[in-house]
């Protein structure tokens, strides 16, 4: 069997006297997608920004795809692709703007027509030139998954994607994760949508107060059971 | 597009309940300071500055001796107001209380907001240091002899005029956010801007002000009678000036930011990719600075305003000197002093691109030498129109105090930066990078150490050895580098910069 391409054991991150992750073991496959649950504060969006190479792990091990993110964060960035759960775009720069910074630090090659391709699919190209400061959140979340997928990254991170998307944007962002599981990437989904994270996701992992408390599959969570059994992990 | 009155706006009793909500945010932002004791202290520090301009040049030999400060207090007095107009006007009528993003789900009417930027206007350096001059020189006027009644008068009328340029400040911000109205104010400001210099070009400015009605309080100083009626003149106009400035901020403040709004939803189109990292972080920095409001608009004005003083009072290349100073400290408070608050909450997403933070650093720290460079260029190329041609040790002490003091700025810039993140959005014209107490320490730290060393080089460029400045820049420029290098060493830290990262970002 394959090794996880995102490996996580014994995490911890700490913002002075606050515990922001508390021992959290992760483990997520290439080809499937894992929504990352729970309530607020238990730790999802700190975990996702220790995997994007954001902030360092005060202590434990994070692997991507076998490259330790607290020995090499700049390979671990090269790896991955970033939607974070705020804003996730420079006030004052265009999307187009957005998307030139990407490519070129990422080394793309022949990547405009992807971009325009992507911009499209989401129903932004008539404002590929506009200044991001006054764009709606849900147009701000949706160019946030674009840039998080323009180089097909092998690790797929989305922070609460859906938050304030309209049902277009909805359909989009799924389309990215189906792509993007179907050519072998890992996504990680961190949501408070259910509903969705379950149309997304294959397997599931729900956190409570910092730390891990469950890990199943998504169909465990799906349906009206599912729900009953997701709150009871929350409590 | 203007917004009809709300229901919920108070009516005439409305004031009360206005001051009330005063109370209420200024004590929220005093509970959200960081350092509350070294805010405390500052206050403490600021009043003793102000008991010693005030008290001081009474210890001094010589005070209440008629002088040529005598005969021109009153222009002094109206320049404090000029001055007070010009900072009302720049910031779009003054400071918030608390930004606008904040601020929007409260329901904090205009008269609240008008009496907030009132209180926040002395938290502005420019406004300590002139009020702080005025109380010293009417120490030095009057002697102990009519000391009270000058200080009454004096303090009287700092507090009238920035009442009164409130109002200015308003009425302009109405005017700016009508159809045509960013045009009317560029349009006007450069026709009172080209009759000052004309005026002070000719000589005839300073007896203008002079000659201006705050003669009557200059004369009440010096004769050190009949203080009361003048205090209580100025209390009245004081009152007045509060009262009918809030008319005009509610209208500004009812009708649409129309600039703030042109350049949030302004459109650019694409430019060919970069040659390198370095290139496409620098154009992505300099977007975030040029295309804000505040950070534009300041630039401006400090860029032209000295330069058109020294343009009109033809100073020499020796007085010229000390103006880079000036400029490049001040521009540093339009972002600098914050410089990683221009990624906003794109700095999450900026930090997970592919890129060593040493490029970032440099791309930052760049962009902010750049601007301030280009604001310091400015005013030395207005000021040079009439400064005649520089000998080759002016030009060599021009050169090394631009170059000294833009290192000594950015490394002091780029230090806070990393040491004191604050997340704000800068978009509205009346924001700052810093909570109003912080901006004041910084600007007087800044001003002290850039004042103190332009001087020290205007000082050494009068001397006959030309090596002199270059000699003593080299001790300024190394203690900067090793500054610099702190800062940038602090940031390459993954877990420093994580907590500026997701600071700026909050």
């Amino acid at each position: 069997m394959n090794a996880p391409v995102i490996d996580v054991r014994g995490l911890h991150v700490r913002f002075g006297e606050v515990e922001a992750v508390a021992g959290i073991d992760l483990q997520a496959d290439a080809g499937h997608a894992t929504a990352l649950l729970g309530r607020n504060g238990a730790g999802k969006s700190t975990t996702m920004r220790v995997l994007a190479g954001v902030v360092p792990p005060t202590a434990g091990t994070v692997l991507v795809d076998g490259v330790d993110v607290a020995l090499d964060p700049v390979a671990v960035k090269r790896l991955v692709g970033y939607c974070p759960d705020v804003g996730g775009l420079v006030p004052r720069a265009t999307p187009w703007e957005h998307l030139q910074l990407a490519a070129r630090l990422r080394r793309l090659d022949d990547w405009e027509a992807r971009a325009r391709d992507l911009l499209e699919r989401f129903e932004l190209g008539d404002v590929a030139h506009r200044v991001t400061s006054g764009f709606s959140h849900g147009m701000g979340r949706r160019l946030s998954v674009v840039l998080a997928a323009l180089h097909e990254p092998d690790v797929l991170l989305l922070d609460e994607p859906f938050d304030g998307v309209d049902p277009l944007g909805v359909e989009a962002t799924l389309a990215v994760i189906e792509d993007a599981r179907a050519r072998g990437a890992c996504v990680l989904v961190s949501t408070h949508l259910r509903d969705l994270a379950m149309q997304a996701c294959s397997t599931a992992v729900v956190l409570r107060g910092g730390a891990q408390v469950a890990a199943m599959d998504a169909d465990e969570l799906s349906g009206e059971a599912g729900a009953d059994a997701y709150r009871a992990l929350l409590d | 597009m203007p917004t009809a009155r709300s229901s919920t706006e108070p009516g005439p009793t409305g004031w009360v309940d206005a001051v009330a909500d005063l109370r209420h945010l200024l004590r929220f932002r005093a509970a959200t300071v960081r350092r509350p004791r070294a805010a405390g202290v500052a206050l403490l520090v600021l009043l003793g500055v102000t008991l010693v301009a005030a008290v001081g040049p009474l210890l001094v030999d010589g005070s209440g001796r008629a002088t040529f400060l005598d005969d021109h207090l009153g222009a002094m007095l109206a320049g404090f107001l000029a001055l007070a107009v010009a900072s009302s006007m720049a910031s779009g009528g003054g400071r918030e209380l608390i930004p606008r993003e904040q601020a929007a789900i409260h329901p904090i009417s205009h008269r609240t907001e008008h009496l907030g930027a009132l209180a926040l206007a002395p938290l502005n350096f420019a406004w300590l240091l002139q009020a702080w001059l005025l109380l010293g020189i009417t120490a030095r006027v009057t002697g102990p002899d009519g000391w009270v009644g000058g200080q009454v008068v004096v303090a009287a009328w700092i507090v009238c005029a920035t009442a009164l340029a409130q109002v200015l400040g308003w009425v302009v911000e109405t005017v700016r956010r009508t159809p045509h109205g960013v045009a009317v104010v560029r349009g006007l400001a450069v026709v009172l801007v080209t009759i000052g210099v004309g005026l002070q070009a000719t000589d005839r400015l300073l007896p203008l002000l002079d000659a201006s009605p705050t003669r009557v309080l200059a004369d009440t100083v010096t004769a050190r009678d009949g203080a009361l009626p003048v205090v209580l003149v100025l209390v009245a106009l004081t009152a007045v000036a509060v009262v009918v400035g809030a008319l005009p901020a509610g209208v500004a403040l009812r009708r649409t930011p129309r600039e703030e709004l042109k350049v949030e939803s302004g459109s650019h189109p694409a430019r060919p990719l970069p040659a390198s990292d370095l290139a496409v972080l620098r154009r992505i920095d300099r977007a975030s600075v040029w295309r804000a409001v505040p950070m534009r608009r300041g630039l401006v004005v400090l860029a032209v305003g000295p330069g058109l003083v020294a343009l009109g009072g033809g100073m020499d290349w020796t007085q010229v000197l000390v103006l880079p100073a000036l400029v490049i400290s001040g521009g540093a408070l339009l972002f600098g002093v914050n410089a990683w608050c221009l990624d906003g909450r794109g700095a999450l997403w900026r930090e997970s691109l592919p890129v060593g933070p040493e490029t970032v650093f440099a791309a930052r720290a760049l962009t902010l030498a750049e601007w301030l460079g280009a604001a310091a260029l400015v005013t030395v190329a207005l000021a040079a129109l009439r400064a005649g041609v520089p000998s080759a040790t002016e030009v060599t002490a021009l050169v090394a105090t631009l170059v000294v003091v833009l290192l000594q700025v950015v490394a002091v810039s780029m230090s806070w930066s990393g040491r004191r993140p604050f997340p704000v959005q800068l978009a509205s014209a009346r924001a700052t990078p810093a909570p109003p107490i912080v901006m004041v320490g910084y600007s007087a730290r800044l001003a002290v150490s850039t004042t103190l060393t332009a001087m020290l080089f205007s000082s050494a460029a009068q001397a006959p050895a030309w090596w002199l400045v270059p000699a003593l820049a080299v001790p300024f420029l190394v203690w900067s580098a090793v500054r610099l290098r702190r800062a940038r060493r602090r940031w390459l830290d993954a877990p420093q910069r994580a907590r500026v990262v997701v600071a700026v970002a909050a």
